[in-house]
């Protein structure tokens, strides 16, 4: 039965009350370990398509009379637009429509950041557009921006108030501990630089509006175009079949949709409007950078007895508090922690999610400030951490943890460190290092999924989510075949379009598969409910005795029918199963757990750092698909390079400006730059979590990588490094550094 | 009008001077396997070969081809590679794979049995910001199965 | 826009027009509107391509050159370690050397020396990148590791004027002339004569593994007791040391420090490996 509740909604760390209709989850976990196919190996089943290059992703969409759009952004990270012609535009070969400030309510006159979307034309081509754009005259009033976060904070100038907390007494604590070490950590600001850019084309059929998105959220993308264009929600048909990558900067609708939504609606026809990858990385988000000043105390035994931190997050024109301070809060068990959290206003794009927003950017000062405390105590870093594990959130249960069988499996890894050490050469020096991992994942209702069952033994799983190349279509296939047992390749998925199946999550927070998964069971065990029901009638049998089996209805008896001829007495019709996902367990919190092991070399003449081995070690409840898994750990860990090593959105300390919006210059890693990856996951269900133990896993192998790579790095060579990237001026200065320390500690020569 | 020989097809396409190989294969041609995701010559994604030569055709102006072969993805949709990057996990969201797929058989058509040294020389003019680099390394380790 | 694609050096090339061979770098300055131009002419069908003993036509491409076993070995390794695999296919030696300069202000067209403006945006603003030589006027970095390599080798050019050594292609920009090369306009890069040294080697410092240009690029030859360092990535043009000390007088801004540093190590490790 339905059940109406009020309850507490986790999306990214952020919390919200929210009113949610629960169906009770009947079904029991399957018994842990691998099953028939969950569990177990499966390859993509968009694989084909997509390595053929059939696939249709929202950029290879063509409809017929279909405009391109071009959107004006401000040259400027501070200005107002005095004045605006947009008439030599309109006269331009080809152009169709053009708007400006406030005709949309995302082309603004008062643009606070460079690339924020002023105007916009809509042309036969995409280059007729651009030259058109090139005629717009506007008179600029240049403001004087500001840059500088830590100026912001002293200003006020906030997108946000302060957020505080505090447990314990930490004035107290620091004054009796017995080591304490305070310092300073910096992130940068990275770019998403998903492959296929933002992009939208918007169709308007009388009054329903189509738009085909790469987005990460069909139903939060028709939600927001619903309620700012005044449409009834189902007025607006959101797809998203296929979608090259998001990586959190996908959630929401964007400055291009509502352009092209207003110029198809001025010119009745469909407009296509996509993002350059230099408007990409202008507009489209960014993971903002972080000043920490953070402070850690123990005991001479290693007990932590207080952590502190100030946390300055330079977000940008708006945007969100992410929470920098979130792993100082959750990952020890530390009576006396307090953190201060300030999201600066500045003149600089805003952020987006980004993969694991805040914990990233926190778990790195937290998990190197720790290893600079083992260090001064004398302790082993892995010690430490377990020395203060931490068994219980700080407010309430966990829905599980296994965090201490992460550290055990991790032994063999850290055993390493003396053959590593014992490596190096020449200028080459080697160590390793490893941080651990907090984060969320437990996903949540509301969730629905339909299997459809048809007479030739084919089931489809119908759901408006996306895949956003995170192999959710996969694992949901496997769950399905699971349930129904039927071979995956009998499974079909259908999805991404809001008016092709019911709601479904936004793929963020590591949600898509705890939240999708228990619904798509739900709804595959309905079916074979219904399939059973079936046959028994068919076949004089008592429903208890017959079960599903390798793509029979078998009886206890003996007896066993193909599911074909079961479901092939409906002929044309197909039995439907409804699933939606279950409650998440009262009064628990659901995190996911890790730990990575980094083995690193560091060529101490020249600062440059090779990153030999990852281990990643994950407790993330049951794993569906260990193929797909272990590619998103890879995919985390090597994202996670690129945020240590190499990527930095560089702005001009005088006008604001994006200096480094082009690949060449915005340094990804590339496949030479990729070490050994050893993915190891616990595949523990989570008793407490639906149908399925699962959490999620897009976000988790991100978290520690950083601090994993700079506690090597400290380990090789005694330097700390504590602001990312670590370029070679950064490795070079930090080595610098502790020459000099070291010149000073050292006993003076008599 | 340019004559442009592409996956062992003859096609005149009427395009003025200065529109790139990577449009022209898209919007004028519907071969859209061909991804653009730069459009500036730094990623990879729009990968094509020029008698069998890995470069990126949004860069390339369509006026230079000239007698060059084209070879895009849809030109080798049975190649083994394609089910080796299938079989290997060797994709994610797939935005950058027909180009990764692309150059890969560029490498193994004149070194069938590369080091791990050699795919990641060859290779490294592809960017993947999903992260299938070790199992794009596998793919193309063990594309003969 | 026209496109010409002449077939003999005698068919005459227009003014105002923009040379194009691989692509790699006209074609996208075009479409930022860093290059205007009425016309192309490609050159491909006038330049010749190919190695032939010590002559490199200047059409032939630096993927041609990495894999020659007889070319030597700072060329090679420069080409190796160049740009992309698909750049290394397209770009052509020739081009190579003319490619302009990295330096963000200057992609991003900002009024800089170099577009005949009279500030150098970098020497105050963001410049991790650029020069620690001859950065006074202007603090871009020159970033063609093959212009090192050949430089160090002593190689020479034959245009359709006149023949020079590599080195005197570069000039430094100036007050009266931003241009950073002695080429006219109509000059055209034909071939390149490289002699074989006893011994070279090209070490590169960057970002990333591969596919960057030179933080610092080193580049050392060895005849007889003749020793030739040059270096990229670290002034506007590829820079000549006549000696290792030479490094002792680099005028580093406070965000390049770092490279003089890479280059003391790698100058060390050349002079080793020619030793």
């Amino acid at each position: 039965m339905a059940r109406l509740i009020r309850t507490e909604k986790e999306v990214e760390g952020r919390y919200e009350d929210v009113w949610l209709v629960v169906e009770e989850d009947a079904l029991e976990q399957w018994p842990a370990g691998p099953g028939e196919i969950v569990g177990r190996p499966a390859q993509r089943v968009t694989g084909p398509l997509r390595a053929r290059g059939e696939a249709r992703y929202t950029a290879d969409i063509r409809l017929p009379g279909m405009l391109q759009a071009a959107v004006l952004r401000s040259p400027h990270a501070y200005a107002r637009v005095k004045k605006i012609s947009l008439e030599p535009a309109l006269a331009a070969p080809g152009v169709r429509a053009a708007i400006g400030p406030g005709e949309v309510e995302v082309l603004t006159d008062e643009p606070g950041f460079q690339g924020q979307a002023v105007a916009a034309v809509a042309a036969d081509t995409y280059w007729q557009a651009r030259a058109a754009l090139e005629l717009v005259e506007v008179d600029w009033g240049v403001r004087e921006p500001l840059l500088d976060p830590d100026e912001a904070v002293r200003r006020g100038q906030l997108v946000g108030g302060p957020s505080r907390y505090e447990r314990g007494d930490v004035d107290r604590a620091l004054a009796e501990a017995d080591v304490v070490v305070e310092a300073e950590y910096r992130t940068q600001t990275v770019l998403h630089n998903s492959m296929e850019t933002h992009q939208s084309i918007c169709e308007w059929q009388g009054d329903r509006l189509d738009v085909y998105i790469s987005t990460q959220s069909i139903w939060g993308v028709r939600d927001e175009i619903a309620a700012a264009l005044g449409l009834a929600p189902d007025k607006v048909r959101v797809v998203c079949e296929f979608m090259g990558g998001g990586f959190g900067s996908k959630n929401g609708a964007n400055d291009h949709t509502f352009v092209a939504a207003e110029l198809a609606k001025r010119t009745g026809r469909p407009v296509r409007c996509a993002l350059t990858r230099r408007e990409e990385n202008l507009a489209s988000g960014n993971r903002n950078a972080t000043i920490q000043r953070l402070t850690a105390a123990a005991k001479s035994d290693g007990t932590l007895v207080a952590l502190a931190g100030e946390f300055v997050n330079a977000t940008g024109w708006s945007g969100w508090a992410s929470s920098t301070d979130g792993p100082m809060q959750m990952l020890y068990d530390c009576e006396n922690v307090r953190t201060t959290l300030y999201p600066a206003k500045i003149n600089t794009p805003p952020m987006k999610a980004f993969r694991a927003p805040g914990f990233v950017e926190g778990t790195f000062g937290l998990e190197c400030i720790l290893d600079e405390l083992a260090a001064k105590l004398e302790l082993d870093p892995l010690e430490i951490r377990r020395l203060n594990y931490a068994s219980s959130a700080a407010d309430r249960p966990l829905s599980s943890k296994n965090l201490m069988e992460c550290y055990r499996r991790a032994e063999p890894h850290w055993q390493r460190r003396d053959e590593v050490r014992a490596r190096s050469e020449g200028p080459w020096q080697r160590g390793v290092g490893l941080a651990s991992q907090v984060w969320y994942g437990g996903g949540g209702p509301p969730s629905y999924a339909w299997v459809r069952l048809g007479s030739d033994g084919h089931a489809t799983v119908i759901t408006a989510l996306q895949d956003i190349g995170t192999g959710t279509a996969t694992a949901m296939a496997q769950v399905a075949a699971e349930e129904l047992s039927l071979p995956i390749d009998r499974v079909d998925v259908v999805l991404g379009d809001s008016a092709r199946g019911p709601y479904a999550v936004t793929s963020a927070g590591s949600s898509t598969v705890p939240s999708m998964g228990p619904a798509v069971r739900s709804a595959a065990a309905e079916a074979a409910r219904q399939v059973i029901e079936i046959a028994a009638q068919r076949y004089e049998q008592e429903e208890r005795v017959l079960s599903l089996s390798d793509g029979q209805v078998v009886s206890s008896d003996g007896g066993s029918w193909p599911i074909e001829d079961v479901v092939g007495l409906l002929e044309d019709a197909q039995i439907l199963g409804k699933g939606a996902r279950g409650p998440n367990p009262a009064g628990m919190q659901v995190l996911t757990f890790g730990v990575q092991v980094a083995e690193v070399a560091v060529d101490v003449e020249t600062g440059e750092i090779r990153v030999e081995r990852v281990v990643a070690i994950h407790d993330v409840g049951r794993v569906i698909n260990p193929l797909g898994a272990s590619s998103q750990v890879e995919g985390g860990i090597i994202q996670g390079i690129g945020h240590t090593l190499s990527e930095d959105r560089l702005i001009d300390p005088q006008t604001g400006i994006t200096l480094n919006q082009t690949l060449d210059a915005y340094k990804l890693p590339t496949i030479a730059d990729v070490p050994e990856i050893v993915t190891e996951l616990l595949d523990i269900p989570d008793e407490h979590l639906t149908n399925l133990g699962s959490k999620g896993l897009g976000e988790p192998p991100i978290v520690p990588t950083a601090a994993a790579i700079a506690n090597a790095i400290r380990d090789a060579t005694g330097a700390d490094v504590r602001s990312l990237p670590i370029s070679r001026e950064e490795m070079l200065r930090a080595l610098a550094e502790a020459r000099e320390k070291e010149k000073r500690e050292a006993p003076a020569t008599v | 009008m340019p004559e442009l020989r592409i996956n062992g097809e003859t096609h005149s396409v009427d395009v003025p001077v200065g529109r790139t190989l990577a449009e022209t294969l898209r919007n004028d041609l519907g071969l859209t396997g061909t991804k653009i995701a730069c459009a500036e010559g730094h990623c990879g994604a729009c990968t094509v070969l020029l008698d069998g030569v890995p470069v990126y055709s949004c860069i390339t102006l369509v006026h230079t081809v000239g007698e060059r072969e084209v070879t895009t993805i849809e030109g080798l949709r049975e190649h083994p590679l394609v089910a080796a990057f299938v079989r290997t996990d060797a994709l994610q969201c797939g935005f950058c794979t027909p180009g990764q797929i692309v150059s890969a058989s560029a490498l193994v058509a004149s070194n069938p049995d590369p080091s791990t040294d050699e795919i990641r020389h060859a290779m490294a003019g592809n960017l993947c910001r999903c992260g299938t680099d070790p199992k794009i390394e596998e793919a193309i380790a063990t594309w003969q199965g | 826009m026209k496109l010409l694609q002449p077939s003999s050096l005698d068919e005459p090339i227009p003014s105002n027009t923009v040379l194009l061979s691989g692509g790699t770098e006209v074609v996208p300055l075009i479409r930022d509107g860093l290059l205007e131009a009425e016309t192309l002419v490609d050159v491909r069908g006038i330049v010749p391509r190919g190695i032939d003993g010590t002559r490199i036509g200047a059409g032939t491409t630096l993927g041609e050159l990495e894999v020659d076993p007889d070319i030597p070995e700072a060329l090679r390794e420069a080409c190796r370690l160049a740009a992309s695999p698909q750049l290394r296919n397209m770009g052509s030696v020739g081009g190579n050397l003319l490619q302009a300069t990295r330096c963000w202000y200057w992609r991003l067209k900002f009024p800089c020396r170099l577009h005949g403006g009279d500030v150098c945006h970098a020497r105050r603003g963001e410049h991790r990148e650029h020069a620690i030589f001859g950065n006074d006027f202007c603090a871009s970095a020159h970033p063609s590791d093959v212009a090192a390599a050949l430089i160090a080798l002593r190689a020479t050019m034959q245009t359709n004027r006149r023949e020079l050594p590599v080195e005197e292609l570069y000039r430094m920009p100036s007050e009266d002339d931003r241009d950073v090369t002695t080429l006219e306009p109509g000059e055209l890069i034909l071939e390149l004569d490289v002699p074989r040294p006893e011994a070279s080697t090209y070490l590169k410092a960057m970002d990333r593994q591969r596919w960057s240009f030179p933080l610092v690029g080193v580049a050392a030859a060895r005849s007889g007791d003749e020793r030739r360092l040059v270096l990229a990535g670290v002034a506007p043009i590829p820079w000549v040391l006549d000696s290792p000390d030479d490094l002792e007088s680099a005028t580093p801004l406070p965000g390049t420090a770092y490279k003089v540093e890479i280059a003391r190590a790698l100058v060390r490790r050349a002079l080793e490996a020619v030793a």
